[in-house]
């Protein structure tokens, strides 16, 4: 069955390209967030397998998003969608409970090598 | 629930300001690299830097309810967006337009911080709209502002301006844990043991302290973390040095499950586990999971408000002041008593040196702090002027005290303002010079052993000598023959006199003459030295050499009739006690034979103006001043102290001779004398 994917990325283009990386790849994309808001309760209403998320959103950040999401499902798998210069803040979402990282800008097979191996196992 | 937004406000400041001073140095950077026809792949990574800052920036503000800055920021954030697509879209008239903007952002972030809600200036958010539309449609740009109007929802990305949704999710009950059972069952625990774990990061990751820090977190999951090199605080510091993360840590876990853990994280190379012991006790697993390795737990970063940091200085400045003070009377006890104080006193003196080596170690501060906003001066002077200028950056990294970066940001701005406007020639000038049309300026520091030296070179036209010994003749500061006689090296110090500018006409930029002597009476007032290199149609280069802090530094206390002053060690050569009219004289004035020299003796009460005592029995002091070394005639050597020094405000600091003032432990002021200058005056 394909893994179910939740989007979280304030900016339109970020989640168009996210995606149509995830469609052509056997996922299926359940839902879409614009801010960390939004991502929490789309989380707790789809349960996806995954959530991609972007840090610095408008009303909540991703880190905070992912802290929610961490708190309501421990094991809920989410994977931050980070800039470079953003380490502190990757450091901090992996704190709040981040299973992985994606380093924009990214490649569509580094994107699918970082999900897979974070769906993997255990 | 409404957040105090207040408790934030300044954090906000601060950091959107990073990103905005950033922004402004990454625009300047890629104009550069554009107009050297840089590729796709060179503009592409500064194109994204820029867009992640504006995208902060707009984040960040959002998130403070500042709706003005965040809506102006994404208008900037959309026309970046449009070189994402196609850094060949690239003009310089849009970089010009987003300056402006990262401009006006400031002065928005900076009002906000006085609790002011100024609006976003509507023909700036117009322009922007204007120009990222005009760049999309592939329409050419136009000057001025835009005469149709501006176009319907672009993107369609609301901009956060509009109203965050009401209550927030917080408000309802957390979803409860999932019901579900464990997918897997748990392997059974077994007895616990000491791992040691050797993880590569593999060469291709880009962040490779983030991919550690990750492998720790994930460990520290799975059992009790002991430690791990580097340690965490390096980690989050970005340091990995040597590409491999190692954690030693106790687990009941199977090696075969941490494996698999680590499998599941990408970027890795070869992860090696090796049995270190096998405990017979087991570890408190489960308090100890949730405690995540407190031993390899970091020391947390934290922003300290730079008065409080100045605050430390000043107390373990008193604290050193004290402690002399404590020695000083317990010299005046009976012999018996005196060896345990003054072990005491020993003790006390260490411990608060360590302390005092610690605090100014917290005030060094990166020197990118000053340089990073230089590429973005140079170039609005060379806008202004004509000019073409590149500006190249080396050694940044390294780090000053915050006191003597503070003073320095100021002189550095100026000497670089100086080489756009004196020293780089027009580019028609440096085409025909054989030179490329745009000029070169290159700031390297560096540290040369307890000193870092500061170098600011162009490629222009250099200095003209010969001008500057006519303008001092001219002026009066020099004879001919004293102009004539001076070495080429001394004649470009001239440069630096008050009031001496060889500028054909005074610029708003620069030319008043103000500048160079400025810049040298601040790099001296730190301990510092300035130099100047120069070869006509090759070059100038300004040499700072600058001590790394400032605070303390040993004096050497003189009295002269009731007066205390200070003397900087580093400038004192020696002293020897005198009978003052035994003195030899060479042309009525007194000179001292020291070390095989002759050395020129000066009254330091008449130099600084006081009543002569005329005591006869008398002590002189050597200081090197740059030409040599001279004598100091003072009434009494009081001994040598640690003082913490402070810089004069008005009007004391003009006044000529005095670089500092210091507190001595009774609580009595002491001025820091500047022999050099005390000399000149």
């Amino acid at each position: 069955m394909a893994k179910r994917v939740l989007i979280v990325d304030d900016a339109i283009f970020m989640r168009n390209m996210i995606k149509d990386i995830f469609s052509g790849s056997g996922f299926e994309v359940v839902g879409e967030a614009a801010n960390g808001l939004e991502a929490v309760e789309k989380y707790k209403e789809l349960k996806p397998d995954l959530t991609t998320m972007d840090i610095v959103m408008p009303f909540k950040s991703g880190i905070e998003a992912t802290r929610e999401i961490i708190k309501a499902d421990p094991r809920a798998v989410v994977v931050m969608c980070s800039a470079l210069g953003q380490e502190s803040l990757v450091m901090e979402a992996i704190e709040a409970g981040a299973s992985d990282f994606i380093v924009k800008p990214f490649k569509s097979e580094d994107v699918l090598t970082v999900v897979k191996k974070v769906l993997g196992g255990v | 629930m409404a957040l105090d937004f207040q408790r934030y406000i300044g954090l906000f400041v601060s950091e959107a300001g990073d990103h905005l001073t950033a922004l402004g140095r990454d625009l300047v950077a890629l104009e550069q690299a554009v107009r050297a026809g840089g590729a796709e792949a060179q503009l592409r990574p500064l194109i994204d830097s820029i867009f992640r800052h504006a995208h902060s920036v707009k984040g960040m503000s959002a998130s403070m309810e500042l709706p003005a800055i965040a809506a102006l920021a994404h208008k900037a954030e959309d026309l970046v967006d449009v070189f994402r697509g196609d850094a060949g879209r690239v003009e310089p008239a849009c970089i010009d337009l987003l300056l402006t903007t990262g401009d006006a952002l400031a002065d928005m972030v900076q009002a906000s911080g006085r609790n002011e809600r100024p609006p976003a200036d509507a023909d700036l958010m117009k322009r922007l709209v204007d120009m990222a539309r005009r760049l999309k449609a592939g329409l050419p740009l136009v000057q001025g502002p835009p005469t149709e109007p501006p176009p319907g929802p672009g993107r369609g990305a609301a901009p956060p301006a509009a109203a965050p949704p009401a209550e927030p999710a917080a408000e309802a009950p957390p979803a409860p844990p999932p019901a579900a059972a464990p997918a897997e069952p748990e392997p059974a625990a077994g007895p616990v043991q000491r791992l040691r774990l050797e993880v590569e990061i593999a060469p291709a990751c880009p962040v490779p302290a983030v991919r550690a820090f990750l492998v720790v977190k994930k460990l520290s999951a799975l059992g009790a973390n002991l430690a791990s090199a580097p340690a965490v605080e390096e980690l989050k510091a970005g340091r990995l040095p040597d590409g491999r993360i190692t954690v030693w840590m106790e687990t009941a876990e199977p090696v075969e499950r941490l494996k698999r853990a680590l499998g599941q994280i990408s970027d890795l190379g070869r992860v090696e586990i090796e049995v270190e012991a096998a405990l017979a006790e087991p570890v408190a697993h489960a308090a100890a999971a949730h405690g995540a390795g407190s031993a390899a737990e970091p020391s947390r970063t934290v922003r300290v408000r730079t008065e409080i940091l100045d605050g430390f200085v000043d107390a373990v400045g008193e604290l050193l002041l004290a402690t002399a003070r404590i020695r000083e009377v317990g010299r005046a006890l009976p012999d018996q008593y005196r060896p345990p104080l003054d072990e005491g006193v020993d003790r006390l003196h260490a411990i608060v040196k360590d302390l005092h080596d610690k605090v100014m170690a917290v005030r060094m501060t990166p020197l990118a702090t000053v340089t990073e906003r230089l590429p973005r001066a140079a170039r609005d002077v060379a806008r202004k002027l004509g000019r073409q200028v590149e500006v190249e950056i080396q050694g940044s990294e390294i780090e000053l005290d915050r006191a003597i970066l503070e003073e320095l940001a100021d002189p550095l701005t100026h000497v670089l303002r100086n080489a756009v406007d004196h020293g780089i020639e027009a580019p028609h000038l440096r085409l025909l010079a054989g030179k490329p049309a745009a000029g070169r300026i290159t700031v390297t520091a560096r540290r040369d052993r307890d000193r870092v030296v500061v170098e600011l070179s162009d490629d222009g036209q250099g200095m003209d000598t010969a001008r500057l010994r006519e303008a001092a003749v001219t002026r009066g500061t020099l004879s001919a023959d004293q102009a004539a006689a001076l070495t080429d090296r001394e004649a470009l110090l001239l440069a630096c006199l008050p009031g001496l500018s060889t500028a054909e006409k005074v610029t708003d930029v620069s030319g008043r003459g103000v500048g160079l002597d400025a810049v040298k009476r601040t790099v001296e007032a730190v301990g510092g030295v300035l130099e100047i290199e120069s070869a006509p149609g090759v070059g100038t280069r300004i040499v700072l050499r600058l001590p790394l802090t400032v605070a303390v530094q040993p004096v050497l206390l003189v009295g002269v009739g009731t007066e205390v002053l200070g003397l900087p060690i580093s400038k004192v050569h020696g002293a020897a006690h005198v009978v003052y009219s035994t003195l030899d004289r060479s042309r009525g004035e007194p000179i001292l034979p020291y070390d095989g020299e002759l050395v020129p003796v000066y009254d330091l009460a008449t130099l600084l103006g006081f009543t002569a005592t005329g005591r006869d029995e008398r002590a002189v002091v050597v200081a090197e001043v740059s030409d040599g070394r001279i004598g100091l005639a003072v009434d009494a050597l009081l001994g040598q102290q640690e003082a913490v020094l402070k810089p004069l405000g008005t009007p004391l600091g003009a006044v000529s001779g005095l670089s500092a003032v210091t507190v001595m432990g009774n609580g009595r002021p002491v001025f820091i004398l500047d022999v050099q200058r005390l000399l000149a005056a």
